[in-house]
């Protein structure tokens, strides 16, 4: 094997060929490997294997409004997602979107509840509430890391305990609704609320909505940021080797802030989509345990905002599969989970792709 | 604000505050077995869950508690060991491998839990029994320290003694020489010999034991059932309590214990018509607020601090 | 201890055509053939990069040969790693040392063989065989001092009491002297002479000739990976051993024509800075001149770091003024030094000087990707980046097969093309360079040098750090020399100059008068 830098662009380029299809494989046996290991623990439970890969895998699709569902959690989920894929490509270990999320959902409703506002106003400025609150949700850990060095898995942990209790309070307490026995907040204004889908296409899709297209819009606007803008190569550089960008003249602890905020942000709109499009209040227990799968949504697709789209659809649909197959068999949805989890062990795993990639190098100077 | 006073200077309460602490101080050792092998353990939460499921199950099935106690440590081991081959065979990020082991360990137990009983909620419909407590005879006539000592489980013995236990195994045996040289420079550790590998794998089995430790406890101890997701972010918190506490053992002693006294507190507090949602977020504000202090200290000192190393 | 496999007669250590080729398709070491008898000083000399340190890892088990054998103690020995070395006898110092910062000099030296029984440490025990080792091999030690709050010359001593603790009968030194203050050397050099006299087997690996020619019995000389030669060190001069290593004869001329300084570029008056981390500088007063290289001499360690990292901008001064062509630049931060242009090529490149996993083409423009024409409104333009990269991929004649590729997947000399690249094509007012040529091989070597003196003849002020006289004297119009953060020598005339009389100022044993060193500059009394 030679060193890359003797090779001719011709081989280069083979090369990248060669390597684009050993990940894309690799990702393909992943995904495979965990469906096997998915099927025979439900063979060994004692579960018809089949029978429940069949409902997962066909069942989101089958009804409009299923497909409604499969979207509507995809929306949520690729916005968190998205969220930490921006301070992770500054390598900024931050496990706050539960935080920035609920933070983004106070926000949202106390907007959206309680202020009266023009037609269009109504949607647009519970959302950009909900993202300035998510973005100094951020800006906490951010600067905390930034300009004292404390780490920023511990700091965004503790902000999420913090957040989660904050907001149970919040909804138990002064914003439950009065006279109501459930626990939830009042309703939001009629005008703030996302458009379902099922206005636009004529059929039902439960509560998906609007939001859908502004996480796509979101999605690309941080794809142009990270890969066209002087503050998305900062925030690259900053991940790359932070010593090199201060090297460069660039300012890495305000880097790592903005990768904080755009991050705290983004997490914010994904608190406003639950409150405006899906519940339309403030429910106990919003945010599920959507934060942490948005974090592997964005590991999966190695923190390029046009693949956590994809990802977050593949991971929702996933999600959506195991309802339905709990519903129509005896297998218990957490399965998915187990599937889930599988591929994110599997996919952390560095050192088989690039295994194989040096063997076949090898294979091939040996041809030569 | 007396009665305040009366509630946290009672025996009753100090006796909660050792309960409450047990799993926060055995996991907070795992993690730091872990992390001074140099691999941080983020799946002390799995390993937990992990544990306190396998324990409430084995222990109603076979309606042995120690063989349920013996199996549900024996999981969190390996579950340790899972996370050091990730690491170390397969290359795989330690904090994202113990994501997955996390998200593994909550979807089995709840799978297990429903297959097993056809329960969604945990192991409530399984007698399972918990761990013995343990009382030294004589002690319940001694003022105060026999209400606050006796009567407390043999796991929250355990808990109290692991912080010594890890003190000595750093800092006396020749195992703790090593797991604490291959954390802090695994090339030297190597250069003389030392099998950093093998090291590291006996670390965090001994990380995973010691989580699994605090998962029995959760649910053969402190209740005696499993509930789904029961061990509710202590993995995280412990982990927070090693990081405050330093890396050395009496540090985080010191720390997981507070965390013990602030949930305690806040569980008392709530009965005195203060919101115990609000209450609750006192540990973790603590912890932010000490973390952000050591932060600035250790810049601050940092750059005296290093003056020998970089002069190199 | 398996001493005892130990032949009587025979090579204490010894290579048959070893050949060592890494995954990544490198060959480090090509059929090497080396004995080296009981109780010799054996210095092993070569460039940077000419397979030195590898073919001393394969002895200490640190790599394996890919083919050839490797013996101890007169048997051929496979060594799985250093354990099994360690075992044979063979110790180990390396270069940068292999000691854990927190432990004691005792626990550090014990560490992997502890005292104490059935599992425990004895910390006294530990501390007592540390003293007694040192005792009796003249190597000062303190056995309870924590290893990161002692001297370095103390962690060496320490590393070479490690072998001993282990019994070791060949003990390897990895450029031993680098870090030593002239002093350390010597006692160092005595202690080594010691271990000789009793029996010990020393390889002793160096670049440094002078040294090499006090220290060592006999002198093997690498190059490119294969072995040269071997000659009785009585029987060779530092010249000799220069051509061997080289292959060439070792004058490193440079085609420059005289400099023609103008106006002066950089002006530093009453330069000081208090450092928390290593080296202080007190009070420094100098000019560079637009169109002239000035050089900067000192045994590593005396202030150059920080003096170029002042003047870049990545450290403040305490006290003291630094203009750029008039710009007062004391005050700014690293994108203010650039837009007063100032460039600067650090001598750590993997560590600040690259972004390892960037491709060239990012690599290329970290100082100016907020401008036109790579940026427009807010904009970056990907092609703008990949047309600037080919167009200096062209220039600057890095190989590469594409613009996209990583700069990890560099050899050291064309990611410091990379960065030579960058720096230069910014066209400053004023390059600092720093060891720009540290693991470089000759080709891109001989590069750099004339884009230096390109730059110089282009109007840009130089200012040249490097800890390798030679490049110095072949590249400098005038020369300063730094020792312990002050300024002391000046020769506004290189011509003619030798390194042995540097060599006088850098240790100190000569120092020029203050009035010299500020001769002819303006404002002086400005700041100090």
């Amino acid at each position: 094997m030679t060193l890359i830098e003797a090779e001719d662009r011709r081989q280069y380029r083979a090369t990248r060929r060669r390597d684009l299809a050993v990940d894309l494989g690799m990702a393909l046996a992943t995904v495979l490997a965990a469906l096997t290991i998915g099927f025979l623990v439900m063979l060994a439970t004692g579960n018809d294997p089949v029978r429940a890969y069949e409902v997962m895998l066909t069942g989101p699709l089958e009804r409009s409004f299923r497909v409604g569902r499969w979207l509507e959690d995809a929306t949520t989920l690729t916005l968190l997602g998205l969220s930490v894929a921006i301070p992770f490509r500054a390598r900024q270990l931050s496990l706050g979107a539960e935080s920035q999320l609920y933070a983004g959902a106070l926000a949202a409703a106390a907007v959206a509840v309680f202020l009266p506002l023009p037609a269009v106003a109504a949607v647009i400025v519970p959302m950009v509430a909900a993202a300035m609150a998510g973005a100094g949700m951020g800006l906490v850990p951010g600067s905390m890391k930034a300009r004292l060095g404390a780490n920023e898995i511990v700091a965004t942990l503790m902000l999420n305990a913090i957040a989660v209790r904050v907001y149970d309070y919040l909804v138990n307490g002064p914003l439950k609704e009065p006279g109501s026995s459930a626990v939830h907040s009042k309703p939001i204004q009629r005008d703030s609320a996302l458009t379902p889908l099922s206005d636009w296409f004529g059929i039902p899709m439960g509560r998906a909505n609007v939001g859908l297209g502004l996480m796509l819009l979101t999605a690309v606007a941080l794809w142009l940021l990270i890969t066209r803008t002087p503050l998305g190569y900062r925030i690259r550089m900053t991940g790359a080797n932070p010593d090199f960008a201060a090297y460069g003249g660039i300012k890495v602890p305000r880097i790592i802030e903005w990768s904080f905020v755009i991050g705290g942000a983004v997490a914010g709109l994904a608190g406003a989509h639950l409150v405006q499009g899906v519940y339309g209040r403030l429910e106990p227990g919003l945010a599920g345990s959507l934060a942490f799968e948005g974090i592997v949504v964005a590991l999966l697709a190695r923190n390029n905002p046009l693949v956590v789209v994809v990802a977050g659809l593949c991971y929702s649909y996933l999600r959506a599969g195991g309802d339905i197959m709990e519903q129509q068999t005896d297998v218990g949805t957490e399965i998915v989970v187990v599937i889930q989890a599988v591929i994110v062990l599997l996919v952390t795993a560095q050192a088989p792709p690039d295994l194989l990639k040096r063997r076949i190098a090898r294979k091939q100077v040996g041809v030569r | 604000m007396s009665s305040v006073l009366d509630v946290v200077l009672s025996s009753a309460f100090l006796a909660a505050v050792l309960r409450v602490a047990t799993p926060y101080l055995l996991a907070a050792f795992g993690g730091l077995v872990a992390e001074r092998a140099g691999i941080g353990n983020i799946a002390l939460e799995g390993q937990m869950l992990g544990a306190a499921c396998t324990g409430a199950l084995v222990a109603g099935y076979s309606h042995s508690v120690a063989l349920g106690a013996v199996c549900g440590v024996a999981v969190a081991t390996l579950l340790g060991v899972l996370l050091a081959a990730l690491r170390l065979e397969l290359g795989a990020d330690a904090i994202i491998a113990g994501i997955g082991i996390n998200l593994l360990a909550s979807g089995a137990t709840a799978y297990a839990v429903y297959t097993l009983l056809d329960d969604k909620g945990g192991t409530s419909g399984l007698k399972s029994g918990t761990v013995p407590t343990v009382t030294l005879p004589g002690i319940e006539h001694v003022p105060v320290l026999g209400d606050v000592v006796s009567g407390q489980n043999l796991v929250t013995w355990l808990a109290f003694l692991a912080a010594p236990f890890v003190a000595w195994l750093f800092f006396r045996t020749r195992f703790g020489f090593h797991l604490r040289a291959v954390g802090e420079t695994p090339d030297a550790a190597a250069s003389v010999g030392i099998p950093v590998r093998r090291v590291q794998y006996a670390g965090l089995a001994l990380s995973g034991a010691l989580a699994g430790l605090a998962g029995v406890f959760l649910s053969m101890g402190y209740v005696s059932f499993f509930v789904r997701d029961m061990t509710a972010g202590r993995g995280f918190i412990a982990l927070a309590a090693v990081f405050l506490g330093g890396l050395r053992p009496w540090g985080v002693f010191l720390a997981a214990l507070g965390f013990g006294a602030a949930e305690a507190l806040a569980v008392q507090l709530g009965t005195l018509d203060v919101p115990p949602q609000l209450v609750s977020t006192i540990p973790y504000a603590m912890t932010l607020v000490a973390l952000a202090v050591y932060a600035w200290r250790r810049k601050r000192r940092g750059a005296a601090g290093e003056v020998a190393t970089a002069s190199l | 201890m398996m001493n005892e496999s130990w032949r009587k007669d025979g090579p204490a250590v010894a290579a048959r055509a070893v050949t060592k080729t890494y995954a990544n398709g490198v060959r480090a070491v090509r059929g090497v053939h080396l004995e080296v008898p009981p109780g010799e000083i054996r210095a092993v000399v070569g460039e940077n990069g000419a397979g030195k340190s590898t073919l001393m890892k394969l002895f200490y088990g640190l790599e394996q040969p890919s083919s050839g054998e490797i013996l101890i103690g007169g048997q051929p020995r496979t060594l799985r790693g250093p354990a099994s070395a360690i075992a044979l006898g063979v110790g180990m110092v390396h270069q940068n040392f292999m000691l854990v910062p927190s432990f004691t000099i005792a626990q550090n030296v014990v560490l992997g063989v502890e005292p104490g029984r059935r599992g425990l440490v004895d910390p006294k025990a530990a501390v007592e065989t540390t003293a007694r080792l040192a005792a009796g091999a003249g190597l000062a030690v303190d056995p309870r001092a924590r290893v990161d709050e002692v001297s370095v010359g103390m962690r060496q001593r320490a590393e070479i009491l490690k072998a001993l603790h282990r019994r070791a009968k060949v003990l390897i030194l990895d450029e031993p002297t680098a870090v030593l203050t002239p002093q350390e050397t010597e006692d160092l050099f005595a202690a080594v002479r010691r271990l000789r006299d009793g029996g010990m087997t020393v390889l002793f690996i160096s670049h440094k000739l002078r040294e090499v020619r006090e220290i060592s019995d006999r002198v093997s000389v690498m190059r490119a990976g294969s072995l040269v030669g071997t000659v009785t060190t009585a029987d060779a001069t530092e010249r000799s051993l220069a051509s061997m290593m080289v292959g060439r004869d070792l004058s490193l001329d440079v085609d420059r024509a005289p400099a023609r300084p103008t106006g002066v570029t950089l002006r530093v008056r009453g330069l000081r800075y208090e450092a928390p981390v290593g080296r202080s500088l007190h009070g420094l007063d100098f000019d560079v001149a637009g169109g002239e290289i000035v050089g900067v001499a000192g045994i590593e360690g005396n202030g150059q770091s920080e003096l170029a990292e002042i003047l870049a901008g990545l450290r403040r001064p305490t006290a003291g003024t630094v203009h750029v062509g008039g710009i007062d630049t004391a005050g700014l931060d690293v994108a203010g030094h650039r837009r007063a242009g100032v460039g600067y090529v650090p001598e750590d490149r993997l560590r600040n000087g690259a972004a390892l996993d960037g491709s060239i083409a990012d690599n290329l423009v970290v100082d100016r990707h907020d401008r036109p024409p790579l940026a427009r409104r807010g904009t970056l333009h990907p092609g703008a980046v990949r047309a600037h990269a080919e167009r200096l991929i062209e220039e600057y004649a890095i190989r590469t097969p594409d613009p996209s590729v990583p700069v990890r997947a560099l050899s050291g000399g064309n990611v410091q093309k990379v960065i030579v690249a960058r720096e230069l094509s910014a066209g400053p007012r004023l390059l600092i360079a720093s060891q720009v040529t540290r693991g470089v091989d000759v080709g891109a070597m001989r590069f750099v040098y004339e884009q230096l003196v390109a730059a110089r003849d282009a109007g840009a002020a130089v200012l040249l750090i490097s800890a390798d006289l030679t490049e110095l004297l072949a590249l400098s119009d005038r020369l300063l020399v730094l020792k312990d953060g002050r300024p002391v020598a000046r020769f506004d005339d290189t011509t003619g100059l030798t390194e042995k009389r540097v060599g006088l100022y850098m240790l100190g044993v000569e120092q020029h008068e203050q009035d010299h060193l500020t001769a002819g500059l303006e404002d002086l009394g400005e700041a100090s």
